[in-house]
């Protein structure tokens, strides 16, 4: 405020209006800043949702016709094979690649793996407060059920999980067996990302629509 | 903000408050604050971690990459977007083979990447402008991809997508004829990728002397701003029209720049040139590097460099003569392609002694840039030159001398006679000369083309055209030439150590001139004196060329000779066994000469060669009006698609099928620093500051151990590369890297309603106020 005492208004019993108009504005910059990231919260969480509706109408498409189907024109991934627990209940569609992008979406095929029920080690990884909530509550003895887009089936067998640094995941892609892992970040509950994955690990239980 | 909210504070502490809903307001404000606080600190902490999901899903990347601080060895850090990226390393190694009339040249582009994070490479690089790029192949380990022609559009889609999924790839564009970019993507952490481009050049051929031009830097170029605009008003007629900018692609060719000051020089090259000149060989020599000269027969001589590995900061050049009995006049070479014969033929037109012409008087004027670029001993060698071609003038010639940077000024309101007032005067004016400023170059062309004498016939009219044609709007520059040149010929006179010869070369074939370089102070006697002696007259003049069945032979139109220089012309032949017949006129007589193309020697890559004429042919056509833009696209694409050449309109690119870039790691793009020209001063160029580049290390002392030449040189040798199938590469340590899973979605929500109660607080507080204030 100035250094000159400006002349008050007699009146004015009521502090200067600076005060409320201040207050005002803050509380409005925190309503809009608060709305925004609480809009972008609930967009992560309903295109995750909503991706995945469309995905499973691309997929069926792609089931039906043997070819790549678009979810939607501009995608710049699409739907591989569908993901199923069936004692939890949960499926999701995986899609084409692991980048930011795709993950967004729905769970994604990590890139130089082989495909599901191909010899090595095929790795599938999405967020784990979207697609991969889940992913918790799997236990050894659980059934993965992975159908790809040739129609192929494959059951899998969980055999065990473990904590892991993403750049020293141990994973080999190449290695003897069919195996099939899992992965999305540890720990499940946390707020940040960290360095971490969690891993479930299954063994093919059987071979293609056994 | 603070101040109305300090006094808020200290006006409820004077008072009791009865609704105390919260403790003491005093706390109550306290806690607000502190809160406020903690609510814009997380805001900035969201946003900030949002920006680093776009950027770098892999946290532990962001560690990794460099910081300015920490660099171990000497290498240039380079700025992408916030962060430093260690640019990579680059050798190059040239392996050229001279055959005959033609020279084949292997290039070898050895990217390393020393970081610890996925880099892009882009390398702007010089080629010989009458070169015929047509190979362009990528080595990953022991696997070699060969890369495939595509129009420029389709090309780079190609390389995005590929660059997009992870897998490595090449792309190599032109810029210009004689600068182009190769971006290699997806080099990983520690790796080498080597990319291999080969091209087929015509060997030149002057005064008997035989010579290879290999540039090595493209020198910085001045780009004038859109100052003078040209304005293109649409066809609608509603008056709204849009401005062009004179250099349209100007980021494209404007790569960062060391300062030799500050920075060793970086790019070494190796330089290794198998030279079979098909005949008993003279003196051979390297003008600007020292070089070691191998005899292993009377005709060849295979050329390597004295230090293994120099700088890429000036051209290198080759010269060879034939020994003085042997000296050929007329070279015919032929080539079989696909169903059609390809011939290539020199041919030296006789040096008569022209007695009774009497010497022509001349009008010449002399345009010598004095701009930044030229500082250093490229001034000097212009001044040197233009004082050289002032006293060869005879009394009875006319001048003028023209100067300019971006701005310009001439001695002489017209041309004045050589007398010794005017030359003293006027070698006062260039004595002065000093180098600054950009470069202006249409203004004084148009000042020297301006013929106020057009009627006086009797002057042979000639331009000499100082410059290092360091300018990004050559196509300005040429169309200006095409629409003024009326009777004027161009001679223009390339200085320093990396003149532009695309322009250099174009200028002086549609001014009907020639191009002459000087490339060192030592030089400028010499070559001026010859430059001088072909001034005095053209010697043959009206050439054609016909062949006695069906052929297509370029150029177009054959350019009047001067003393010692051959014709020089490719063709593709209807049928092999005709006869191609050269006429002109020496001074007043009639010549011709008659050559059975039967009797041709086998010759290598011809048909590139004459498919890459056949382009400037078309360009040439085009700025001379004589063909559409259209037109001309049309001719380059198919000569370009059908020959496998790069172009204007084509670009080769090489594509990796096994992916190796695990997704989610994050790309950056290096774009490699090249060297300032050797002789060439840092601060006129770019102005007393240091460009816009990140600190760096001084230690550079490693960067040519690191670059393992001859390694990867043998790698790409060997023959039959495996090539891999699809199989799926193993990781060799730490096992399949696993992308970021998690979303801060809870985080924002959590952050979000945190916010939204306390804008609520706020607002309560706010209607309690009045009740307060009571």
């Amino acid at each position: 405020m100035s250094a000159f005492p400006l002349p008050r208004e007699p009146t004015s019993r009521r502090s200067p209006c600076i005060h409320p108009a201040a207050t005002a504005i803050v509380s409005l910059l925190l309503a809009a800043s608060g709305l925004v990231l609480l809009g972008q919260g609930l967009w992560i969480h309903a295109k995750a949702l909503l991706a995945q509706v469309l995905l499973e109408r691309a997929f069926t498409a792609t089931l039906a016709s043997g070819q790549i189907v678009k979810p939607w024109p501009w995608a710049d991934t699409w739907p591989i094979a569908r993901l199923e627990v069936p004692r939890l209940g949960k499926s999701a569609i995986v899609l084409q690649g692991s980048s930011g992008q795709a993950l967004a979406f729905g769970p994604g095929h990590v890139e130089r793996t082989p495909d599901v029920g191909e010899r090595g080690t095929a790795v599938y990884s999405a967020h784990r407060d979207t697609h991969f909530a889940f992913v918790g509550d799997i236990k050894i003895g659980d059934e993965i059920r992975m159908t790809r887009s040739d129609r192929a089936t494959f059951r899998y067998r969980v055999i065990g999980t473990s904590v892991v640094r993403w750049d020293q995941s141990g994973i080999d892609a190449g290695a003897e067996g069919r195996q099939l892992i899992l992965s999305t970040c540890w720990p499940l509950d946390a707020k940040f990302s960290g360095p971490l994955r969690y891993l479930v690990r299954a063994e093919i239980a059987n071979g293609p629509n056994g | 903000m603070g101040v109305p909210f300090r006094q808020y504070v200290t006006r409820q502490s004077t008072q009791t408050n009865p609704l105390h809903w919260a403790g003491q307001p005093a706390v109550v404000a306290i806690n607000l604050v502190v809160m406020i606080v903690f609510a814009i600190a997380a805001i900035f902490v969201a946003t900030q971690r949002a920006r680093a999901d776009n950027r770098a899903p892999v946290a532990l990347a962001d560690l990794r990459s460099a910081k300015p601080g920490e660099m171990r060895s000497g290498a240039l850090l380079l700025k992408d977007g916030e962060r430093f990226v260690e640019a990579p390393q680059l050798g190059t190694d040239i392996d050229l083979t001279v055959s005959g009339p033609t020279a084949r040249a292997r290039i070898s582009q050895i990217f390393r990447n020393i970081t610890n994070s996925w880099v892009e490479a882009v390398y702007v690089y010089p080629l010989p402008d009458g070169a015929a790029i047509d190979t362009l192949k990528m080595v990953v380990g022991d696997r070699i991809i060969v890369g495939d022609i595509k129009e420029r559009q389709a090309a780079k889609v190609a390389y995005e997508e590929a660059k997009a999924r992870g897998q490595k790839a090449a792309l190599m564009e032109q810029e210009r004829p004689n600068i182009f970019t190769n971006s290699v993507a997806n080099i990983g952490p520690g790796e080498t990728v080597v990319v291999q481009i080969e091209y087929q050049e015509p060997v030149h051929q002057a005064d008997n002397e035989f010579s290879l031009r290999v540039p090595l830097v493209v020198a910085p170029r001045y780009n004038p701003a859109p100052v003078v605009q040209t304005v293109d008003f649409k066809p609608d007629g509603r008056g709204w029209g849009t401005v062009s900018d004179p250099v349209p692609d100007r980021e494209r060719i404007e790569p960062p720049v060391l300062d030799p000051r500050v920075d060793a020089p970086v790019n070494p090259v190796a330089i290794k040139i198998n030279l079979q000149a098909g005949f008993p060989l003279g003196e051979v020599k390297s003008q600007h590097h020292a070089v070691k000269v191998e005899e292993p027969a009377q005709d060849t001589r295979v050329i390597t460099l004295d230090e293994k590995v120099v700088p890429a900061d000036r051209d290198f050049e080759l010269t060879w003569k034939p020994t003085a009995s042997t000296a050929p006049s007329v070279g015919l070479f032929r080539e079989h392609v696909a169903d059609s014969d390809y011939l290539l033929a020199f041919v030296t037109p006789p040096a008569l002694v022209d007695a009774e012409r009497r010497a022509r008087p001349r009008e010449v004027v002399f345009v010598i840039d004095n701009s930044g670029s030229m500082g250093g001993t490229s001034i000097e060698q212009a001044k040197a030159s233009l004082l050289y071609g002032l006293d060869h003038l005879k009394p009875a010639d006319r001048f003028n001398v023209i100067r300019f940077d971006n701005t310009m000024d001439m001695l002489f309101s017209d041309t004045v006679p050589a007398d010794s007032e005017h030359l003293g005067q006027a070698k006062r004016f260039v004595s002065a000369l000093q180098a600054n400023g950009g470069t202006e170059m249409v203004p004084p062309m148009k000042a020297a083309l301006t013929d106020r004498r057009d009627a006086d016939s009797d002057y042979l009219r000639q331009i000499i055209f100082l410059t290092d044609g360091e300018i990004g709007n050559e196509q300005e520059l040429f169309d200006t030439i095409a629409a003024m040149r009326g009777r004027s010929r161009l001679y223009m006179v390339g200085i320093g150590s990396a003149p532009n010869t695309f322009l250099m070369t174009r200028a002086s074939e549609i001014g009907r001139g020639t191009f002459t370089h000087i490339g060192s102070v030592a030089q400028v006697e010499e070559r001026m004196r010859s430059l001088f002696d072909k001034l005095e007259n053209p010697i043959v003049t009206n050439l054609t060329a016909s062949y006695s069945a069906d052929a297509d032979v370029t150029p177009a139109v054959l350019p009047d000779l001067y003393r010692g220089e051959p014709v020089v012309l490719a063709a593709k032949l209807g049928s092999p066994d005709g006869t191609l017949e050269v006429k002109g006129r020496i001074g007043d007589r009639p010549w011709n000469v008659k050559l059975p193309v039967a009797s041709a020697a086998v010759g290598h890559g011809l048909s590139k060669l004459w498919a890459r004429r056949k382009i400037t042919d078309a360009e040439i056509a085009k700025t001379l009006g004589q063909a559409t833009q259209e037109e001309t696209d049309k001719r380059v694409l198919s000569l370009a698609l059908d020959h496998h050449l790069v172009s204007r309109l084509t670009s080769l690119v090489a594509i990796d099928a096994t992916p190796s870039r695990p997704a989610g790691a994050h790309l950056s793009r290096a774009e490699l620093p090249l060297n300032l020209p050797a002789g060439w001063d840092f601060d006129k160029v770019f102005g007393e500051r240091a460009p816009a580049q990140a600190p760096r290390h001084n230690d550079r002392a490693d960067v040519n151990g690191h670059v393992q030449l001859a390694a990867n040189t043998k790698q790409i040798a060997a023959p039959a590369p495996k090539i891999s199938g699809a199989s799926v590469n193993t990781y060799q340590s730490g096992g399949v890297p696993l992308p970021k899973t998690a979303t801060d979605a809870e985080l924002r929500i959590t952050l979000g309603l945190v916010l939204l109660s306390l804008s609520l607080i706020l607002l309560v507080v706010r209607r309690l106020r009045p009740q307060l204030a009571k």
